[in-house]
């Protein structure tokens, strides 16, 4: 069978289901809502969203390959290129914003761009996802970086009470950055900088590359 | 207003919750799980209930508020209008979804076919593939139990699954006190 | 002038309720609020048929005191939000513009995961954005 070639971000964006982001951003609230009320410590709550961010992370990743087709067939090596290995900044800012927005999937037409030039088009990016998302603050190793979003679907509505102050509202999202990471071979470590929710300016979450796996690849290139 | 995010966000966060609750802190105590998932559908149904009703005018009796449940708000959020809307006028109703949109896509065990009502977590704990989905089943129905008793029905809400999975259908039964009926 | 602005919940629990006057006269206007509340039930419960305001959110003028207006409103929800004006000419349309922005920052504000259904209204978020509306009622619509 010829190989399926793969989809513009028109097409896939076409294709993908999408809701109302309020179902979306209540649905979230009422969870962390829940939470605090079942686990007391913000601690814990932080810990929790985290880890259910991870979970996502990971399923994610797949998804994001098989909507893109740059699967299986192809080379699953030149996928983990596209979605990871060019800078570390590309591939999780194409996975974390297509869960989050499938408008993000559209950004696929310049997978292969580099670094500079994705930063260039956030103006672009705000056309269709609503947001800015940056890559910045490289260190001179290339093993740390920041992402940067100026508004963020998660938090519409949302108030910190006073009694939640230590809360990591939007955890979750360090979680799936970490777990989708991971899927692609390399182990990070993510930190909130900045919050809005906390008076910040902006969103900004670090990465830190902690160790880049051994690569092994779980698709069998049938040619 | 407008935005949109990709449906598997919502499905996403759905799997999470359920597993947390189920699998996680309240592993031993489906019941206490079952009430965490539909408490936090509630919140989500109230909030909605009074954002989607925003620009409408006024429902001039339940049964109106009910079909707007049924119509509008099921569109909004499960993205099509229920198959049917069964009453005994004494304050039950059964709202069929042929194609109900959250289970559609999950993955049913053949052999479930004797499942019962999700009222009765512990009879079917013997199943866990059969015990997720019911325990999926909670936040549907914390949303519409939200739904409706912010629109001054309160009332509770059950889901009945008998019918998995030749035809994916589901009845949604709420039922109100009588007195309530104007 | 707008002097007082409320937001009631179905049980006619107060959820929220702002004078904007210099004088110290809150007393009397929440006083007015909570006789306008009856107003409303009465309107609600007992709709002229041939009105062409059934079924409405927007209830008009409720009652005219010596120096005020009272506007009222209900939502599906059963909330009411209550206008206390001084001025004696108001436009419809301009009464009507405050309380479709009024409703949104009310949905807005209960929409926060934070907010207890049926306290009070605490977001200094709501407060800001209420305050904002009532400075510019009169000013914008002229549709």
């Amino acid at each position: 069978m010829a190989p399926v070639a793969p989809r513009s971000g028109d097409a896939i964006f076409a294709n993908v289901e999408r809701v109302n982001a309020e179902l979306f951003t209540l649905t979230y609230g009422a969870i962390v809502r829940q939470l605090l009320t079942d686990l007391e410590e913000v601690e814990e709550v932080n810990k929790q969203l985290d880890q259910m961010g991870y979970n996502i992370g990971i399923r994610l990743i797949d998804e994001f390959l098989a909507k893109s087709n740059v699967s299986r067939c192809i080379d699953f090596k030149e996928t983990a290129e596209v979605i990871a290995k060019k800078s570390h900044g590309d591939g999780f800012l194409e996975g974390v914003w297509s869960w989050i927005h499938p408008g993000f999937l559209r950004k696929q037409k310049r997978k292969k761009m580099e670094k500079r030039k994705i930063e260039n088009e956030s103006v672009g990016l705000k056309m269709f996802l609503g947001v800015t998302a940056t890559v910045g603050n490289w260190n001179a190793e290339g093993t740390t970086c920041s992402l940067i979003l100026e508004d963020n679907p998660l938090v519409d509505f949302v108030e910190l009470p006073d009694t939640c102050q230590g809360l990591y509202y939007c955890n979750i999202l360090s979680g799936v950055i970490r777990g989708a990471l991971e899927m692609v071979s390399m182990k990070t470590e993510v930190t909130w900088i900045r919050d809005m929710l906390r008076g910040d300016d902006a969103f900004e979450l670090q990465l830190k590359l902690l160790k880049q796996v051994p690569e092994e690849y779980p698709y069998k290139d049938d040619e | 207003m407008g935005r949109e995010v990709s449906e598997s966000c919502v499905e996403s966060l759905l799997t999470e919750i359920v597993s947390s609750y189920c699998n996680g802190f309240y592993a031993d105590k489906p019941e206490l799980a079952a009430r965490r998932i539909e408490a936090i559908g509630f919140q989500v149904g109230h909030q909605l209930s009074e954002r989607y009703t925003m620009d409408r005018p006024r429902f001039t009796d339940h049964l109106e508020a009910i079909k707007f449940i049924c119509k509008d708000f099921w569109s909004e959020v499960f993205k099509k209008q229920i198959d049917n809307l069964k009453t005994n006028h004494r304050g039950t109703f059964v709202l069929q979804d042929n194609r109900f949109r959250w289970l559609s896509r999950m993955s049913v065990d053949p052999s479930i076919e004797t499942l019962g009502s999700i009222q009765d977590p512990s009879a079917m704990a013997e199943n866990k593939a059969a015990q997720a989905i019911g325990m999926h089943l909670y936040f549907p129905c914390g949303i519409i139990r939200g739904a409706l008793s912010n629109l001054g029905i309160p009332c509770a809400v059950s889901a009945d699954i008998s019918n998995l999975p030749a035809c994916k259908s589901f009845h949604f039964e709420f039922f109100y006190s009588a007195n309530s009926l104007n | 002038m707008i002097v007082c602005v409320a937001v009631v919940g179905h049980q006619n629990n107060p959820l929220y309720i702002q004078s904007f006057t210099e004088a110290d006269d809150a007393l009397k206007l929440h006083h007015i609020v909570h006789c306008s509340l009856d107003v409303v039930d009465e309107r609600v419960n007992n709709p002229k048929k041939s009105s062409p305001t059934l079924n409405e959110t927007f209830l008009g003028l409720l009652y005219p005191t010596e120096n005020y207006k009272v506007y009222g409103y209900l939502t599906n929800t059963k909330v009411k939000l209550i206008l206390v004006t001084t001025d004696l000419d108001v436009r419809d349309a301009d009464v009507r513009n405050f309380f479709s922005k009024f409703h949104a920052a009310y949905v807005d504000a209960v929409s926060n995961p934070f907010h207890v259904p049926g306290k009070k209204i605490t977001s200094r978020t709501f407060a800001e954005r209420v305050s904002t509306i009532v400075k510019s009622f009169g000013l914008s619509s002229g549709s």
